[in-house]
């Protein structure tokens, strides 16, 4: 309860919550979504006992909850939510609405696999779907980034340089539920950090009669305000840089638009965003232990997306696996699409720029499974060739879903006389 | 050819095996699944369950089903919308003799009032507007029940719920579902409980037998959300109807008529105290404002069903 | 690294076991990660919860799959594949189990390399078959088993997670905390950490490729009826319901029309027969039975019996 600097076990939605109440969040327009549900618990939580000072709401639906939100940032107050996957689909008309008001406010997207069919464990079909929609996204590994993220977050959004909304992700079940040391940061200081909301220039005041969000119509005109927002968006490389190292001043620890990790002598990297990151830097140090150069690389920043720094750290790299938590139906994996995008054409891009596909709706990836991608990728990069995308299944898995199918597909029983219903009497 | 009333007309003409599959997820002793099973031996297998997200949508998880006939889970505001889609599609076929009058179903929302009372309302009342021949059948246990509790727009006034903790509960009330299905004028409606398997059966019954768009709005005690141990479900479906706080009535022929008139009326403390979602109420000391306040609306409304 | 698994039924407070020994572990010095595994999230279904400890920082995520140490709080999950009690132990894993039955027979029942401990809660529960200080009384049993954990360390960690329960639940915590944690001192620092995953001398996943199927069977679609009786909900019940046939008076089949899984069924002289496999143990038709002629007995009694008749 008290803010002080030593650590504590907090799980990834607490410290989401934490880093609304120390970012003294104003309003919180709500619903409840597994696996987000506890971060809007804690903060109704907090405003019963009066340790928040916010209003929280209960909108019917996500639709409603973010067009809340934009309207109420439109008013010119600091403005939090939370959702996952199908709630974040609901809503996916007022994110791109709401990111075209050009106001500033945090959403924490707590990932989960997308229906159908429906499950519970994360992926990151549901954050990517918003890529296009002009809120920008920091991709958070651990407990402690999820708080630090959410803060950041909010400067970056209020930096008049961007004014757009902010999703930070974090994975459902290993992050959301998982507790991890966490230094909650003084909250003195994280008021300093984000600053007083500043309204002066979007706001609704009688004195000051705005018409906000009109219509426009003309391709030309259209055009100018969508590549405006765009190049906001771009301004937040910038801008991103200078939030993460004033946030260091605050607390010393720097998250920086992608994570590098033993990248520069390294021949092969790994290309993974999100909290499994972390498994794939644990199968680094074993690789290394081996005596194989390997690196990982995570962006963190993935909207805008990190251009320069990703180019910087592969150049040159013999071979590149991007691990994609995520599917575009028809394409493949986005990260990789992406990535393969900005290498193209660059005079030292790596030979090979390989894509796995694995984790969908949460399934685990087993340490060999990454030491295999190494030596994959290794193989591919001295024959010059990148391999076709490796989704990774195995044959127990095909094996166990085949049972499942038997299951599944059995003769439909024919009712028996016993459990045929009574008939009504004529 | 028989009224419901003479179908059901004592309780061993209840129906004595059941169709619902056992070994679904849902918690021992909910009152939900208790509604489900009573309603799914009336309406039988030729019947397709659309879904909305909540506590019933892992009724079938892959590759098991309890159902003898078939469902589709759509999306949580969508049920009524999906059951739109199917029902026009049966008509389609049956009319462009594609399909056999053997295979026609009878479709069936079922959803929480998570869906009910709040985001499906608008697919709701699309669909009773367009006069949609269905059954939508809601389990209400008055929150959020899936994620946890937390509190909807069918949450009764000072219940406690994972979003409303405060020391006098839920500081809203309880939205009148049944009142708004009622102003769109559909084909019928009632509300149910579980603990009265007779008064259901025949409810169900009138619904299976009428067309157009049906309401079945079933009280759904919930041991994991209202905090009580499971045995007590039945004991407190029937209290709910004792104390007056769930008036068991049907919308039938343009009339709200009441089936069952609790006289006398118990004190709703006896309904409140079994649960520890109104344990503030009680302890560490009686709220007897608010217990009133619970008391007299349920007062005012039987005053006005009375005087009517 | 300290892997530990903890396994129980829904409300036995596996998750509080988890948070118990993680702080206790945090508190020690050690970098912490803990969190708990539901399957159906119900009470009496099988969870599992898990903590991970090392003094750097800890990169691994996910399911534990090869435990240094599993503490197992109810023994009737043993046999029920769907917990996965046994997954991923071997030789260095120390599986501890609350249970009446010795160590050696469960070693020889489970024909295992691992270690096997049993203990006994030491609040002996008369009447429901389960213990409220179940989850505390394993968090206790597993720091002992750790070995390094002092009492002290666990009186901390148990002030800081139930300490919003008040001063009353706190103490009665700490004393049976204090019991087990004694009454394991004969196996005091038995759990070593489990080894690092070579990159070496690794198993090669058998990576297969899927092939396009038709729709039909790629749709997520079941095409069985009713097959969810495969699911042995029975599994779930810490009290069953018997009916005493001398009482009953074959009345309207309350019992099998209040039930809410369906589990009881009617014959054609309306004698009521409980499904075992499928009752979950809510009680109500004992509640509601009108001679009452249904009773209640712990569910572990009553598996004992069964395997003696």
């Amino acid at each position: 309860m008290t803010d002080n600097l030593q650590r504590t076990l907090l799980t990834g939605n607490a410290a989401a919550a934490w880093g609304a109440r120390l970012a003294g969040v104003d309003y919180i327009p709500a619903f409840p979504i597994t696996p987000q549900t506890e971060i809007i618990e804690t903060l109704a939580r907090w405003i019963d006992a009066g340790e928040l000072q916010a209003r929280l709401v209960t909108l019917e639906s996500e639709h409603a909850m973010i067009t809340a939100a934009g309207g109420a940032a439109a008013t010119g107050v600091r403005v939090f939510s939370a959702t996952s996957s199908q709630g974040l689909l609901y809503a996916m008309e007022m994110l791109y609405t709401v990111a075209g008001w050009r106001v500033p406010l945090v959403l924490v997207n707590v990932s989960r696999g997308l229906a159908a069919p429906i499950t519970l464990e994360p992926d990151h079909n549901d954050v990517l779907a918003a890529r296009d929609s002009g809120f920008l996204q920091i991709h958070c590994a651990t407990c402690q980034e999820v708080l630090d993220s959410t803060l950041i977050a909010f400067r970056l959004a209020e930096d008049p340089r961007v004014r757009l909304p902010v999703i930070v992700n974090l994975d459902g079940f290993y992050l959301s539920f998982t507790r991890e040391p966490v230094q909650i940061p003084d909250a003195s200081r994280c008021r300093d950090y984000v600053g007083e909301f500043d309204n002066a220039t979007i706001a609704f005041r009688a004195s000051a009669p705005e018409s906000q969000a009109v219509a426009v119509l003309g391709g030309s005109p259209y055009s100018y305000f969508r590549y405006e927002l765009h190049l906001a968006a771009m301004n937040a490389l910038a801008a991103y840089e200078e939030a993460a190292s004033r946030y260091e001043q605050l607390c010393g620890r720097m998250h920086a638009n992608v994570e590098a990790y033993q990248c520069d002598d390294a021949e092969i990297v790994f290309v993974m965003m999100g909290s499994f990151a972390t498994k794939a830097k644990e199968a680094v140090d074993r690789l290394r232990d081996a005596g194989r150069r390997v690196g990982l690389l995570r962006p963190r920043l993935l909207r805008p997306f990190p251009l320069t720094t990703m180019r910087a750290h592969l150049a040159g790299k013999k071979a590149v696996a991007v691990i994609d938590q995520n599917l575009s139906m028809g394409l493949g994996g986005v990260l990789h699409t992406e990535l393969a995008a900005a290498l193209y054409g660059q005079p030292d891009q790596p030979k090979v720029v390989a894509s796995f596909i694995a984790g969908l709706g949460g399934r685990d990836i087993r340490a060999e499974e990454f030491y295999e991608i190494a030596a994959t990728v290794d193989r591919a990069g001295d024959r010059g060739e990148t391999p076709g995308p490796q989704l990774l299944y195995t044959a127990d898995e095909l094996r166990e879903l085949r049972k499942l199918q038997a299951l599944a597909r059995a003769e439909r029983r024919q009712l028996s006389a016993a459990t045929a219903p009574k008939p009504a009497a004529e | 050819m028989t009224t419901a009333d003479e179908r059901f007309h004592r309780m061993k003409d209840l129906p004595s095996t059941h169709l619902l599959g056992t070994g679904t997820p849902m918690c021992a002793g909910c009152g939900g699944l208790e509604a489900l099973h009573e309603a799914y031996d009336i309406l039988g297998p030729k019947t397709v369950f659309v879904n909305a997200a909540g506590c019933m949508t892992l009724l079938s998880v892959y590759p098991l089903t309890p159902f003898r006939g078939s469902w589709l889970y759509t999306a949580m505001a969508a049920a009524p919308a999906g059951a739109q889609g199917i029902r026009d599609a049966l008509d389609i076929l049956l009319a462009s003799k594609r399909m056999s009058a053997e295979d026609d179903l009878q479709v069936v929302v079922l959803t929480g009032d998570g869906a009910a009372y709040g985001m499906g309302l608008s697919a709701t009342s699309g669909a009773i507007e367009r006069d949609l021949d269905f059954i939508y059948l809601c389990y209400d246990n008055e929150g959020y029940g899936n994620t946890g509790q937390q509190y909807s727009s069918a949450t009764p006034h000072a219940a406690r719920t994972a979003t409303s903790r405060g020391p006098a509960g839920y500081p809203g009330r309880k939205k009148d579902l049944f009142d708004i299905w009622v102003a769109h004028k559909p084909a019928y409606a009632a509300t149910v409980v579980g603990a009265e398997p007779l008064d259901l059966a025949r409810k169900l019954e009138q619904a299976r037998s009428t067309k157009g768009p049906r309401l079945i709005l079933a009280l759904a005690p919930c041991p994991t959300g209202w905090d009580y141990e499971p045995r007590l479900s039945v004991e407190i479906g029937k209290l709910a109807v004792k104390t007056g706080i769930w008036p068991l009535k049907e919308y039938v022929d343009g009339q709200v008529v009441h089936t069952k008139a609790p006289h006398p009326r118990l004190p709703v403390e006896e309904y409140l105290s079994l649960q520890g979602r109104y344990a503030h109420l009680f302890h560490p000391r009686r709220n007897d404002q608010l217990i009133a306040e619970i008391q007299a609306e349920v007062d005012r409304y039987w005053a006005d069903v009375e005087g009517s | 690294m300290y892997r530990i698994r903890f396994h129980g039924r829904g409300g036995q407070g596996m998750k509080t076991a988890s948070r118990i020994l993680g702080t206790a572990l945090f508190l020690e010095g050690f970098e912490v990660q803990d969190a708990p595994r539901y399957g159906a999230e119900r009470r009496g279904a099988p969870i599992f919860a898990y903590v991970r400890a090392d003094k750097r920082t800890i990169n691994e995520r996910g399911i534990i799959d090869n435990p240094d140490l599993v503490v197992v709080a109810d023994d009737t999950l043993i046999p029920v594949p769907a917990a996965g009690v046994l997954s991923g132990i071997d030789a260095h894993t120390v599986v501890l189990i609350n249970s009446d039955t010795d160590s050696q027979t469960w070693s020889q029942r489970l024909a295992t390399p691992a270690t096997v401990i049993t203990f006994r809660m030491p609040e002996a529960d008369e009447g429901h078959g389960e213990s409220g200080y179940t989850g505390v009384a394993c968090a206790a049993a597993a720091a002992r088993l750790i070995g390094f954990l002092t009492a002290d360390n666990l009186e901390q960690a148990i002030r800081k997670e139930l300490g919003e329960h008040g001063a009353t639940v706190v103490d009665a915590n700490l004393r049976v905390a204090r019991a087990s944690f004694d009454s394991l001192a004969a196996h005091a620092a038995v759990v070593c950490e489990g080894a690092l995953r070579s990159a070496v001398d690794y198993l090669q996943p058998q990576w297969t490729r899927l092939e396009a199927e038709a729709a039909a069977v790629s749709a997520p679609v079941v095409r069985a009826a009713a097959n969810s009786e495969l699911s042995k909900t029975g599994s779930w019940r810490v009290e069953r319901p018997v009916i005493d046939y001398e009482r009953c008076n074959r009345c309207w089949w309350v019992c099998s029309t209040f039930c809410p899984d369906g589990a009881i069924s009617v014959d054609a002289q309306g004698k009521p027969e409980i499904d075992y496999d499928h009752c979950k143990g809510c009680m109500i038709c004992v509640a509601q039975c009108p001679p009452h002629a249904i009773a209640a007995l712990p569910e572990h009694a009553a598996q004992l019996a069964d395997t003696r008749s």
